[in-house]
């Protein structure tokens, strides 16, 4: 008996509404189609549950508010004071990469997150903005992030290599980190799949550890959007702080 | 006695709430090991990342810096290295509850 495993057929990118301008390739994909979605569904739970702006909120409200006061919460701990002018920012993405990672768990829908170019995109963005906001806020002062404290001369010849060097690999680390939770949750769940279609009735087997995975799912992709969005607060920390 | 009994309930609720406010305010500066803590395999995913990519990515700048300087093979053996020094110190810190902070330094006085 063959067994027919396709485990990563899932992530494949397919063109909805093929679309080229000047040799570029920007068709709408699927991909695109699931930011669309958790862009529209975001915007939807925002504005919808807050217009009615009940003292006493309702369901749809205290989602809402909680988790604006989550976020909100977040970011007063974690990237100190002075740093609400980029609550806007840090919530954008924190609801963007929930959204994603949550409707990727939806049978037959399509993971954005599970594409290293979308979280490299997104940590890309995060990094580049920490470092404008580190210039502008200290100028050349902000290099001092690289010399650790209290070091002798020779050592510092060592030192601000690998500190420049860990500084240079955040936006990697950020990336990788969501990416590879994504991916490997999502083959494990269809290799598993996978298994159930081809041995008959045996199949509650791999069933049942899909469903207990599945499960794990739903908390690692909540945790990930969470560890994504701490991560941003910490680095805009550094960047408005110095320590 | 029954109509003051509502306002001495908002009494100690205003009371409750200036203690949970004062408490806030003294909670320290989270450093984000908290995110994950209650599953294991999350750390160990998060170690290991943070260990490869720094090789991989210093290894990566080297390779680069070669192909730009013409200095084949020494700039990327040289960055291996500090690839894994990177690694190393990344791994501590994450371990030791620093965070992923660049340029930790210990709050002065200490």
């Amino acid at each position: 008996m063959a067994l027919e495993l396709h485990p990563l057929e899932q992530f494949k990118i397919e063109p909805l509404i093929p679309l080229h301008i000047g040799g570029l390739d920007v068709s709408y994909t699927n991909s695109a189609l699931f930011m669309t979605v958790a862009v529209v569904l975001i915007t939807a739970l925002l504005v919808l549950g807050t217009k009615r702006g009940a003292l006493v909120p309702g369901r749809w409200q205290s989602v809402a508010e909680m988790s604006y006061e989550f976020v909100a919460d977040m970011v007063d701990t974690n990237a100190g004071h002075g740093a609400e002018p980029y609550f806007p920012f840090v919530f954008t993405l924190f609801m963007f990469v929930l959204f994603a990672n949550f409707l990727g768990l939806i049978p037959y829908s399509f993971t954005v997150t599970s594409h290293i170019i979308v979280t490299f995109a997104l940590a890309a963005t995060v990094f580049i903005g920490v470092t404008i906001i580190g210039f502008v806020k200290h100028g050349a002062h902000f290099l001092r992030l690289f010399v650790p404290e209290g070091v002798p001369m020779v050592l510092l010849l060592l030192l601000v290599p690998i500190e420049l060097l860990s500084y240079f690999i955040r936006p990697f680390t950020l990336s990788i980190r969501l990416f590879a939770n994504m991916l490997a949750g999502h083959t494990m769940l269809a290799i598993f799949g996978g298994f159930a279609a081809s041995v008959g009735l045996l199949a509650i087997f791999p069933v049942a550890l899909d469903v207990a995975i599945l499960a794990l799912e739903v908390l690692v992709a909540a945790l990930q959007a969470y560890v994504f969005a701490i991560l941003t607060c910490l680095y805009l920390r550094d960047a408005l702080h110095l320590h | 006695m029954s109509d003051d009994q509502p306002s001495d309930a908002l009494a100690r609720l205003a009371e409750r709430l200036d203690k949970a406010r004062a408490q806030d305010r003294e909670k320290p500066v989270g450093n984000g090991d908290n995110a994950g803590q209650q599953l294991a395999l999350g750390i160990g995913f998060r170690i290991g990342i943070e260990f490869v990519v720094a090789i991989v990515v210093a290894v990566g700048l080297g390779w680069a810096f070669d192909r730009v300087l013409g200095t084949k093979p020494f700039a990327m053996i040289a960055m291996f290295f500090l690839g894994v020094a990177t690694g190393m110190l990344n791994v501590y810190r994450a371990i030791t509850g620093q965070g992923a902070a660049v340029g930790f330094r210990r709050p002065r006085g200490k």
